[in-house]
């Protein structure tokens, strides 16, 4: 029984002198997070297990409104970061087709909500048939501070 | 002996006490002296900053065009220069338009260009570009696990706070952080100490930088209100694809520099369209920043480095 | 059954100290700046080392009930900062390694341990009667 007390002593030096001996730099800290918010991904340098963050893509894809190109219909361009025309008079029933000459993507988003576009890339398009008479202002929803009006007359 | 009727005798008291005496005292003892191995362990340890990460921005996967013919090279370059930087970052921000058109292969590309990064955590914010067609959704679901609302954030680290902000949806031509989101950063840090260094980053600045580009937060006033009281607060922002910084008061603003491709100085130009460099000057333009915090100091240490 | 109940009381402190020791050192290194868990480390330490010595020494059973109790709590901490988080701290897996499973280790043996000398003692007490 006179062992043990040596033995266990030793064991105790010993871990002690590996714990200290493990880690020679200081320790990087450690990220807190509440419970029910953990962001961000892992990058390479993760070093325990992370929850998987893969989702499967969006199967989705944006489609802009399938029609042919437009016989008579109304255009509207966008280039410079500026619809032209900033405001176009069309009859009810008109179509409206926009197309963008900028090299950046921009949409048209109706401020009352009855269009939305999907992103239009450089020379993307996109029609909308005003059905009801009025005043739609609309702006880019990635710039908006271009703005733009369709004035549907009867 | 007599054993006494209520179990224990004054002697054995006498003991127990003793020994439960010594046991606190020991614990004192030691509690004492561990935080004294704490405090010296501060002065011996070679000056690591308590807090040191990355920022790198507006990557814009899928961009083609004259400005930068090969966003993804460039981006995957300013990984590499992040990489290389001698020591891991204890985290990396990307402060949003990670893709140019939002579409699930941009978003895979960018997500899988983002794991070569040589740090344990990897955080985002939506820009404009990321949120096109669907306010943000298919943003969320590759980066949003694990936030709020509309894809908002924060956590503790090092004794500092860091919150995640998106103003880059029900944009009405400037940037919006929304009542919920102000909500959130209201109660979030109503509970910590004045002395708490604060770091929010955002896509579009949280500051008026040039209004008329739409480089500006509508609400942006109110979420620093609930700021105001703290020492230190720095704000990281991208999307103007220039370096600029501010002080307001407590608050200092840092906009920091893309991978993809430079815009015009505001006012410089009719838009904030992609400016296309002679051949040669584009790196010049992009880059990646360090920002470093050392306990004590009020103020962030931040370096920023051009894409080599 | 004096021998086998120093053997044990030697065993008991061992274990103790290993998951004392292991809370300072980590308070030391990094724990010290996380609000709440940094001071009860620091706590969890202190107690733990001061348990270890006394009953090395040879103190009453009621130290090593006492050991005993703080190893159950810090295990019951530990499952908690690895699932619904303790007081907003949140880790993942066995971080930081190896540290955390050399201390839910320490941890486990030394409530083992009491429990087994609890029960041996009961037993022998019977035995004498």
């Amino acid at each position: 029984m006179k062992v043990i007390l040596p033995v266990a002593a030793a064991g105790v030096l010993f871990t002690a002198a590996c714990a200290s001996h493990a880690s020679t730099s200081p320790t990087a800290p450690s990220i807190t997070f509440q419970s029910g918010m953990t962001p961000g991904m892992s990058g390479s340098a993760m070093p325990g297990v992370m929850p998987d963050m893969q989702s499967p893509p969006a199967s989705a894809s944006a489609t802009a409104a399938d029609s042919p190109a437009p016989q008579g219909g109304t255009a509207i361009s966008m280039s410079d970061f500026k619809f032209n025309p900033a405001t176009l008079t069309v009859p009810v029933g008109t179509t409206v087709t926009w197309t963008n000459q900028d090299e950046e993507p921009h949409t048209v988003a109706a401020k009352d909500g009855s269009f939305h576009s999907p992103g239009m890339d450089t020379h993307g398009t996109y029609s909308f048939t005003f059905t009801a008479p009025g005043s739609y202002d609309y702006v880019c929803s990635i710039h908006p501070f271009m703005t733009g009006t369709v004035v549907v007359t009867k | 002996m007599s054993v006494d009727p209520q179990g224990m005798t004054r002697r054995q008291l006498i003991r127990h006490s003793a020994w439960f005496g010594a046991a606190v005292a020991l614990t004192v003892a030691g509690g004492e002296v561990i935080s004294h191995v704490a405090g010296s362990a501060d002065a011996t340890q070679p000056a690591r900053p308590t807090l040191r990460f990355a920022q790198i921005s507006d990557s814009h996967i899928g961009f083609n065009g004259p400005a930068n013919p090969n966003v993804a090279d460039t981006f995957s370059h300013a990984i590499g220069q992040i990489n290389s930087l001698g020591y891991t970052p204890d985290f990396v921000i990307h402060t949003g338009d990670l893709t140019h058109l939002a579409t699930p292969a941009q978003f895979d590309q960018v997500k899988q260009m983002l794991t070569e990064l040589n740090t344990p955590h990897v955080f985002t914010v939506p820009g404009e570009h990321d949120s096109t067609d669907d306010a943000g959704q298919k943003y969320r679901q590759a980066f949003g696990a694990g936030t709020r609302g509309d894809g908002w954030y924060s956590f503790d680290v090092a004794g500092v706070h860091v919150i995640g902000l998106v103003n880059t949806l029900h944009l009405q031509k400037l940037g919006h952080l929304g009542t919920d989101q102000l909500e959130f950063v209201e109660k979030d840090v109503a509970g910590l100490s004045s002395d708490t260094p604060i770091i929010v980053f955002s896509h579009i600045p949280l500051f008026a930088m040039y209004p008329d580009w739409g480089w500006g937060t509508d609400d942006a006033a109110q979420a620093l209100s609930y700021l105001k009281r703290f020492a230190s607060v720095t704000c990281l922002n991208g999307h103007v694809h220039q370096l600029f910084s501010k002080t307001e008061g407590n608050v200092t603003f840092y906009s920091g520099t893309t991978t993809a491709y430079p815009l015009p100085a505001p006012g410089q130009g009719p838009a904030p369209k992609p400016m296309t460099l002679p051949a040669g000057k584009l790196r010049d333009a992009l880059g990646i920043r360090e920002v470093s915090y050392a306990k004590g100091q009020q103020a962030l240490a931040l370096k920023d480095q051009k894409l080599t | 059954m004096k021998a086998a109940n120093l053997a044990a009381g030697t065993a008991i402190s061992a274990s103790v100290a290993v998951s004392g020791i292991l809370h300072a050192y980590l308070y030391v290194n990094g724990y010290r700046d996380v609000p709440t868990i940094g001071s009860a480390f620091l706590l969890q330490g202190s107690v733990f080392c001061a348990l270890a010595v006394l009953i090395l020494v040879g103190g009453p059973a009621w130290l090593r009930l006492a050991a005993a109790a703080g190893a159950a709590a810090s295990l019951v901490a530990f499952g908690l900062s690895r699932t619904i988080g303790l007081f907003g701290f949140i880790e993942t897996g066995w971080q930081p390694a190896p540290y955390a499973q050399i201390s839910v280790a320490a941890e486990v043996l030394t409530v083992a341990l009491v429990v087994a000398t609890v029960v041996r003692r009961r037993s022998s007490v019977r035995h004498e009667t």
